[in-house]
């Protein structure tokens, strides 16, 4: 059994992982934003959901990388609101995130991909005009992206097209009444 | 003695009121026609329900025609500040049905600060909102930004017209008559419409590698955002999403333009230039910018944050501009602006609190009040010195030269003071749920001159009363108070009258 589960393990990596993250200590994204200078030209990795777009600019795919709870749980999952967004920038070798195999980014009705990034904090790098992003060197695919779905609200529905009807039976009453007074 | 309103100043009231629902309501289908196209079912049932709600109180409003055609004064600035008020309200209606906000409140807050061209937000999750629902947020920015009174002038206004576009916080009518003045201002608008998202899609699509619907996406929602000095973003990280200075720069661009009053706008059109930068508003603006932006950078490089000069100038140019036009836009997280402090602090909560030219979308004092504030100053200080029986001129160039009477000093000190009054309310609110001084005032500013950069005390948990205290302070700080007074003045004479 034992060797079944290590056996499973194996297999899961090799089908999810890309490449295993390089030796970098764990960083929440949310203690990163908290004090950034402190992780400076430091190696680290980051656990989150690649978000918005896949921005390809060049040899590089820049992309937002969010470290909050929605990645786990997405609000349209069932997921509780637990605040705004926790994210960073990371900057990933075009290589690198082929491999990936990416289909869109998260963003509404669905949750992208949950990865581990391991790379170099630049805070404030001087060679961009002073912006602070993770620059990625290895990268592991934890979760794959999830479709949402998020069907009709019958009842706000069927009370604005209540409403609907309402307004117009008033504006013609009412454009009745005006023609007949006059 | 006060006069109670009788009925038919309340019939006329809801008579114009009815109408300005009305004409939102038409705008509304916007939205609706997004969600419909992006199968966006949830969000398109929230609009019917809110387009439902504003169709029928608009119909049953404006149902019977008020014997008087013409409004007064006071019709007028009750009718603007109503609306201002009540909009949100209804316009919150397809946020709180999106699971995105902690409760209604919250989703009237976002409403509040879309239409005022604030840009706080108490959204959770934004970056899974969806793309209707972000274009309706904007969308409130552009509908604020250009005057939702502006905007139902172009369709109707008889004799109403003047009250209502001065109710809504303009000064200056550009020609001759306010529906002309109306369409001037709509065709600006539409014209850096066009260009605007243009040149931002193709910037995210060339520069930044986004897909071409994606590209437009983020163009016509920077530049609702921008244009109109709003500062919404339809991501979580603000224009730090981007990592692109030359986004930047385009969104500045249109975040000066949006900033400068529409009657700077016809005169660049129209001409005289020259006479448009002899304006004593241009030069204060320019004048305060550059001081705010030296102040800023001598903090920064205080700081030492930024190892490049580039780096230095990029970051404070951009936020000195997103504050002094009143925009909110930030590149770096709230956290990081909060650990700013110092000089760079200082210098863009005074840039907020100065903010745009008059008849523009920013909001704060505004540079014309600043520039006339200190002629008076000076004109008192040349007055002492003068022998006694010396005359000193009181005239300034403001489109022509015009006599500062004491009316008008009278008039600028007062609204400027009032300003001054509201941003220390709010800081005091805060303060007393223990925030710093620092951090009070500046989201006090924030919120009271419409601009949206936040150190992060508008948050979801944040308290009640420091909700509600924002919510008023980004109202009366948008309608510069005449028609806030006018209707806690009305109601009063509604309830005490005799």
């Amino acid at each position: 059994m034992r060797r079944l589960l290590v056996l499973t393990a194996f297999v899961a990596a090799a089908v999810l992982g890309v490449a295993a993250p390089a030796a970098g200590s764990e960083v929440e994204i949310a203690d990163l934003l908290a004090d950034q200078g402190a992780y400076d030209q430091s190696e680290i990795t980051v656990r989150g959901e690649l978000i918005g777009d896949f921005g390809r600019r060049g040899d590089w795919v820049w992309v937002q990388v969010n470290g909050d709870s929605y990645a786990d749980e997405p609000v349209l999952a069932g997921g509780p609101l637990t605040g705004g967004n926790l994210g960073i920038a990371a900057r990933i070798p075009e290589g690198l995130f082929a491999e990936g195999g990416f289909g869109d980014a998260g963003g509404y009705r669905h949750r992208g991909a949950v990865v581990l990034l391991t790379g170099t904090w630049r805070f404030h790098d001087p060679d961009r005009t002073g912006e602070s992003y993770l620059e990625v060197t290895a990268m592991q695919v934890v979760a794959p992206e999830q479709r949402l779905d998020e069907g009709p609200l019958w009842v706000p529905l069927g009370i604005g097209l209540g409403l609907l009807a309402g307004a117009w039976l008033f504006r013609r009453r009412s454009g009745k009444a005006r023609r007949g007074g006059t | 003695m006060l006069i109670k309103p009788d009925s038919q100043d309340l019939r006329t009231i809801s008579f114009y009121f009815g109408r300005v629902l009305q004409v939102v309501a038409g705008a509304s289908l916007l939205p609706l026609a997004w969600a419909l196209l992006g199968r966006e079912w949830a969000p398109a049932s929230s609009f019917v329900l809110m387009i439902g709600v504003l169709a029928l109180l608009g119909c049953a409003l404006a149902c019977r025609r008020p014997e008087r055609d013409r409004l007064d004064w006071s019709h007028g600035m009750v009718v603007a500040a109503l609306t201002w008020l009540v909009v949100p309200i209804i316009g919150a209606i397809p946020l709180a049905f999106s699971g995105h906000y902690g409760d209604v409140l919250d989703a009237y807050f976002d409403a509040m600060s879309g239409l005022t061209t604030t840009g706080l937000a108490l959204v959770q999750d934004l970056d899974h909102l969806a793309s209707s629902l972000n274009f309706w947020r904007h969308f409130l920015h552009f509908l604020g930004g250009q005057g939702i009174i502006l905007a139902a002038l172009t369709l109707f206004a008889g004799g109403a017209g003047l009250t209502l576009y001065y109710g809504e916080a303009r000064e200056e009518k550009i020609l001759p008559s306010v529906q002309s003045t109306a369409r001037f201002i709509w065709g600006v608008s539409l014209v850096h419409l066009v260009f605007g998202v243009a040149a931002l899609g193709l910037v995210a699509f060339f520069s930044l590698g986004f897909t071409p619907v994606r590209s437009l996406f983020h163009g016509l929602m920077t530049f609702f955002a921008g244009f109109d000095t709003g500062g919404f973003s339809p991501q979580s990280t603000s224009l730090g999403y981007y990592h692109s200075p030359l986004y930047e720069a385009v969104t500045a661009v249109l975040m000066v333009a949006g900033a400068m009053s529409f009657g700077l706008h016809f005169a660049l059109w129209r001409g005289p230039r020259r006479s448009a930068l002899r304006n004593l508003e241009s030069r204060t603006i320019l004048a305060t910018f550059t001081a705010t932006l030296l102040v800023t950078f001598a903090g920064l490089a205080a700081l030492g944050v930024y190892g490049s000069v580039l780096g230095l100038a990029r970051q404070g140019v951009f936020h000195v501009v997103s504050a002094h036009t009143g925009t909110g836009f930030a590149t770096v997280p709230g956290a990081e602006l909060a650990a700013w402090g110092g000089l760079a602090f200082g210098g863009l909560t005074i840039a907020m609190a100065l903010g745009g030219m008059a008849s523009s979308t920013a909001g704060g004092v505004k540079s014309l009040r600043i520039g006339l504030t200190l002629k008076v100053v000076k004109d008192q200080i040349k007055e002492v010195l003068l022998p006694e029986h010396a005359v000193v001129s009181r005239a300034y160039y403001q489109s022509g030269r015009k006599r500062l009477t004491p009316g008008v000093a009278q008039a600028v000190l007062v609204v400027s003071l009032l300003y001054v009054a509201l941003y220390l309310l709010g800081a005091g609110v805060g303060i007393a749920y223990g925030a710093s001084l620092q951090e009070a005032l500046f989201e006090s500013v924030s919120a009271a001159a419409n601009v949206g950069l936040s150190v992060g005390l508008t948050d979801p948990s944040m308290p009640v009363l420091l909700e509600v205290t924002y919510i008023l302070q980004m109202w009366a700080g948008r309608l510069e108070f005449v028609a806030v007074f006018s209707l806690f003045g009305f109601l009063y004479s509604w309830w005490r009258g005799k």
